[in-house]
């Protein structure tokens, strides 16, 4: 495993730039992000890297901001700095739980939030946890036009987006919560922080009195992507913490939805029973952060 | 298709001009002569013991370009000892028998190095998480958490 000869390498410091040379490059340049999964696809020569822009050195793709109109998250924010961002405690706490489980201390350190959305890969944990929170993305093309699309639409299949190749991921947006919110995320894996067989993200609103008005139940680990359960969010609403008939029908309700395959390491049916076990740990974490604790 | 870079090593300034695929582990080993950085999986980011620290995090050295690297500085297992004295991490590991082939030692002490700064007093299952990107064929782990928890102890002490 080597990489091919690479041409050219472009390390622009604003969005601006960085587009003008995608478009320089009419789309066909190799875009890093954090580059561990797209490194390692160089290097076994899936992908011929003529031109490499690394985005490493824009910093206004960074960072995260949590306000009144919901959360902004730079694409560029890399796993580390989101494990330790306390900003995101409560209602997107899905995504410090998420980003501290992915592969290791010396990936977490260079991969990123959005390279990750980009890449898409099927059991990637960033996927169904920005699904649970409802994200928005936007997309800046060449000349600075931007679109946003909701996340709903963003997935296309496995290793597909609905990202132009000219096109740049420029932020990431949570709504606001309206109600008291939490969330959370959980996988399982044959290996620590390994990639998830299942993995459920969970973000639930309640009312004062604990019982959920709104909630967002997504799993990633199946085929062919990251979907949420309308069974088993209409079921979840109205159940309170305390109520695990109602929640356990939820989840039982999500994995005969999504009706998982089976592949060469699990059954189908052992990704039934990660979706309802996992499923009923978030769900009862992401409303122990909604109430804080109490109903 | 080469490209002139400045990577500063162990405090010390590498100016070369270097193929643009190539690895940061290669012109660690190659460009700077500073063997200690191993590869064990043939690059393929699975056995960490290419980790060194750029900016002062653990990252595996066979994961980026070398021209990533330009401008920014890299420590590596050779800079660890400070005016002949072994950094408190090595004293353990020897103490302790972390170690027996020793192959996988300089990526270890490189990510724990940086993971005893983040988390200073940790918890045995939380050293073992932070060496999931690690792996060691020799030992066990088991004397590898002693060492480091010996490591952790002296160091909060000092």
């Amino acid at each position: 495993m080597y990489p091919a000869i690479i041409e050219e390498y472009l390390a622009p410091a604003t969005v601006a730039d960085a587009l003008a040379a995608i478009a320089k490059h009419d789309g066909e340049a190799t875009v890093f992000a954090g580059g561990m999964s797209v490194m390692q696809a160089i290097k076994a020569r899936l992908i011929e890297a003529r031109c490499v822009i690394d985005l490493g050195n824009i910093a206004e793709l960074r960072g995260v901001s949590v306000g009144p109109d919901g959360a902004a998250i730079g694409p560029m924010t890399r796993y580390a700095d989101l494990v330790r961002d306390k900003k995101l405690h409560g209602a997107y706490q899905a995504l410090n739980d998420a980003a501290s489980t992915v592969g290791d201390r010396q990936v977490r350190n260079r991969g990123t939030i959005g390279g990750s959305l980009c890449w898409n890969y099927i059991a990637a944990c960033m996927p169904p946890t920005v699904l649970a929170l409802d994200a928005r993305i936007e997309l800046t093309a060449p000349g600075g036009g931007k679109r946003t699309v909701p996340i709903g639409e963003f997935f296309l299949g496995a290793l597909e987006t609905v990202r132009r190749d000219e096109e740049l991921m420029t932020k990431i947006t949570l709504p606001a919560a309206k109600g008291k919110a939490g969330s959370s995320y959980k996988k399982w894996s044959t290996q620590v922080d390994g990639l998830p067989i299942i993995g459920v993200a969970v973000y639930i609103e309640t009312d004062g009195s604990g019982v959920c008005t709104v909630a967002r139940f997504a799993v990633g680990g199946i085929l062919p992507i990251v979907k949420r359960s309308a069974a088993a969010e209409g079921q979840l609403v109205g159940t309170k913490a305390s109520d695990a008939d109602g929640i356990a029908r939820a989840t039982a309700a999500a994995a005969e939805e999504l009706d998982p395959q089976g592949d060469r390491w699990v059954q189908a049916a052992y990704r039934k029973l990660l979706i309802q076990s996992l499923g009923g740990e978030v769900v009862a974490k992401a409303f122990e952060r909604a109430t804080g604790g109490a109903a | 298709m080469n490209k002139d870079v400045k990577i500063s090593i162990n405090g010390v300034a590498y100016e070369k001009s270097v193929p643009l695929r190539m690895l940061l582990v290669d012109f660690i080993r190659d460009e700077a002569g500073l063997t200690g950085t191993h590869i064990g999986c043939t690059y393929e980011g699975r056995c960490g013991t290419c980790t060194v620290q750029m900016d002062g995090e653990a990252v595996k050295s066979c994961m980026l370009l070398a021209v990533q690297a330009d401008g920014r500085e890299i420590a590596t297992v050779e800079g660890l000892a400070s005016n002949g004295r072994l950094h408190p991490l090595q004293e353990a590991f020897n103490e302790h028998h972390a170690l027996q082939c020793g192959f996988c030692t300089p990526g270890i002490l490189m990510n724990t190095e940086e993971f005893l700064k983040e988390n200073p007093d940790p918890s045995e299952a939380e050293i073992r998480r932070s060496l999931v990107g690690n792996i060691c064929r020799c030992t066990g782990y088991d004397h590898i958490i002693d060492a480091i928890q010996t490591a952790a102890k002296r160091l909060r002490q000092a």
